[in-house]
């Protein structure tokens, strides 16, 4: 209990986090607008996912919560302030975990306000379609993305432990999300692009947004973000055990 | 009250080839203060974070009031810990620094409102500790040590980067700790920091102990049967050593340094030799100087040594 309102007054008075916090707001919101308004339609279908589309923003969103998670760590040990937290309060697990809740806690509040916002504006700026996706599929894409963001906080905020340097884990948390699936496009063998698809963290945790065509998709929506759930639950574990391992 | 003393056993900790804590070994009492010296690179820090648990030793325990520190609960209650000065978030207020080292010990605002003052910070406060000197630093440093109202203390070189004023400031804070009954531990790489401020100093070099003596038995031990002459005879040595004197040393221009003679037998000789001379006095030896005599074999880096060559 203590060791959570130490580390909620930390992220609190830093002056960062509000910006931030804000900034996925704005990044998600912003390039989802952008990518429903630019979508060039046919007379009565785009012939895409509309849920998915108004969703768009999440793939710059999560860069942001990549930051804001990796920087609650890394900032710590650049500073040397991380030797004054473990100090304090010298039960590190409990530490991690309580940086985790916080952290996590925050970004799932901003992306509780992001991803409605995203989803009204895609909704108001997409021409009716014949495609109406059905009501459940609409509420678990969106209390998905939520969670999908929330996941990723806790991936950053592990490997950032793990790491104890706010840019070689912004790094790798960038490149685990975003040049997998790059690779995977250069892959030409269906079967590997399948598997790739089914495990890299953000191609499947997005299977989370998808309303339309769900038997097209490598594995199911809830799989997906399990699958996501898995990487961040292997990230906080490798942060685990550096920190109980290692002088800090 | 809280047991307060800290006492270190046998600790041993190599960082890959270098040993950095060899079997060092002391005890930190209470009501007194406690001064840690050796050069750079003696294991001063690393003995400190070995004892709040950040470094694992590979041998040896370091108790805080008889428990591991790692076991305390509302750690900051029994010893009050500062590690380094600039181990800050820049952007952060010292205030909400200090708000949520209260929050990680279950105290409130008003105790951080109290450190505040007792620190001398409550002009600055609200500012970002980016924009502190070194010396405020140390005194928010020293009010993060004061938040639980510890037992004792632990500062590691809490006088580097402070103005005059505030090294008076300080030594008088460390006595009054003292006064209080609380065991402080304060360590330094020059021992002058130290004299009027000390009651009993650990010397360590290389990782390990090479004095645990109190001030004023090191400053006699240091001072004893040396008679400090100034003369600009260039005679005298001779002289001296011919009347039984064991030990003459050129300590200035025109000062030696007399061993196993008193002081009455150098006069004596000098008046028989009839070297003119313009004092004769028994030795009083600074803190400084004692420490010296010491830490002469263990100092790891020598400026005369020059660059190392392999």
């Amino acid at each position: 209990m203590r060791q959570l309102h130490a580390e909620w007054t930390k992220l609190r008075t830093s002056p960062g986090t509000k910006w931030l916090l804000a900034g996925i707001i704005a990044a998600t919101v912003a390039l989802s607008a952008l990518a429903c308004a630019a979508i060039v339609c046919r007379a009565s279908d785009c012939g895409q996912d509309p849920v998915k589309l108004s969703l768009t923003g999440t793939l710059l969103g999560q860069a942001v919560v990549a930051i804001l998670a990796v920087l609650a760590v890394g900032g710590e040990y650049s500073t040397g302030l991380a030797r004054v937290t473990y100090t304090a309060m010298p039960r590190r697990l409990g530490v991690l975990a309580a940086k985790a809740a916080v952290v996590t806690a925050a970004v799932v509040a901003a992306a509780a306000v992001a991803v409605p916002i995203s989803m009204l504006a895609g909704h108001a700026l997409l021409p009716a379609q014949s495609f109406t996706p059905p009501a459940s599929a609409v509420l678990r894409a969106g209390a998905g993305t939520v969670l999908y963001l929330g996941l990723i906080a806790l991936l950053s905020l592990g490997l950032a432990t793990a790491m104890r340097s706010s840019a070689a884990a912004i790094g790798t948390v960038l490149g685990l999300l975003f040049v997998i699936p790059i690779l995977t496009q250069a892959v030409s063998d269906p079967a590997w692009q399948r598997h790739l698809e089914q495990s890299a963290p953000m191609s499947a945790g997005l299977a989370i947004q998808a309303t339309r065509d769900l038997q097209d998709l490598p594995l199911s929506p809830w799989a997906g973000l399990g699958v996501l759930a898995l990487w961040a639950a292997g990230a906080l574990g490798l942060g685990a055990w550096t920190l109980l391992g290692r002088d800090v | 009250m809280i047991d307060a003393t800290i006492t270190v056993t046998g600790l041993r900790k190599r960082f890959g080839p270098t040993t950095a804590l060899d079997a060092m070994t002391f005890t930190v009492a209470h009501g007194q203060v406690t001064g840690f010296v050796g050069p750079n690179g003696a294991g001063k820090s690393t003995t400190m974070r070995v004892i709040v648990g950040l470094d694992a030793a590979d041998e040896g325990s370091a108790l805080v009031g008889g428990q591991p520190y790692r076991r305390l609960h509302k750690p900051l209650h029994h010893l009050g810990v500062l590690l380094d000065a600039a181990a800050l978030q820049p952007s952060r207020t010292a205030r909400d620094h200090l708000l949520w080292l209260a929050h990680s010990q279950g105290l409130t605002a008003r105790r951080v409102d109290e450190v505040i003052d007792q620190a001398g910070l409550g002009s600055v406060a609200r500012r970002r500790a980016g924009g502190f000197s070194l010396g405020m630093r140390q005194r928010l440093g020293i009010a993060a040590a004061m938040l639980g109202d510890p037992a004792a203390l632990m500062l590691d070189e809490p006088f580097n980067g402070m103005d005059p004023e505030g090294i008076v400031w300080m030594r008088g804070f460390l006595r009054s700790l003292a006064a209080q009954g609380r065991a402080v531990l304060v360590s330094s790489h020059l021992m002058s920091e130290l004299q009027d401020t000390a009651d009993h100093v650990v010397i360590v070099g290389r990782g390990k102990v090479i004095a645990d003596t109190s001030v004023a038995q090191l400053l006699a031990a240091a001072s004893q049967g040396r008679v400090t002459v100034g003369t600009d005879d260039p005679a005298a040595a001779q002289v001296l050593a011919r009347s039984g004197a064991t030990g003459v040393t050129v300590t200035g221009a025109q000062t030696l340094s007399v061993t196993g003679m008193s002081a009455q037998a150098v006069v004596a000789a000098l008046n028989a030799g009839g070297v003119t001379f313009s004092e004769v006095s028994a030795h009083r030896a600074t803190l400084e100087q004692a420490y010296l005599d010491l830490t002469r074999d263990a100092v790891e880096f020598r400026a005369a040594d020059g660059p190392v060559t392999r």
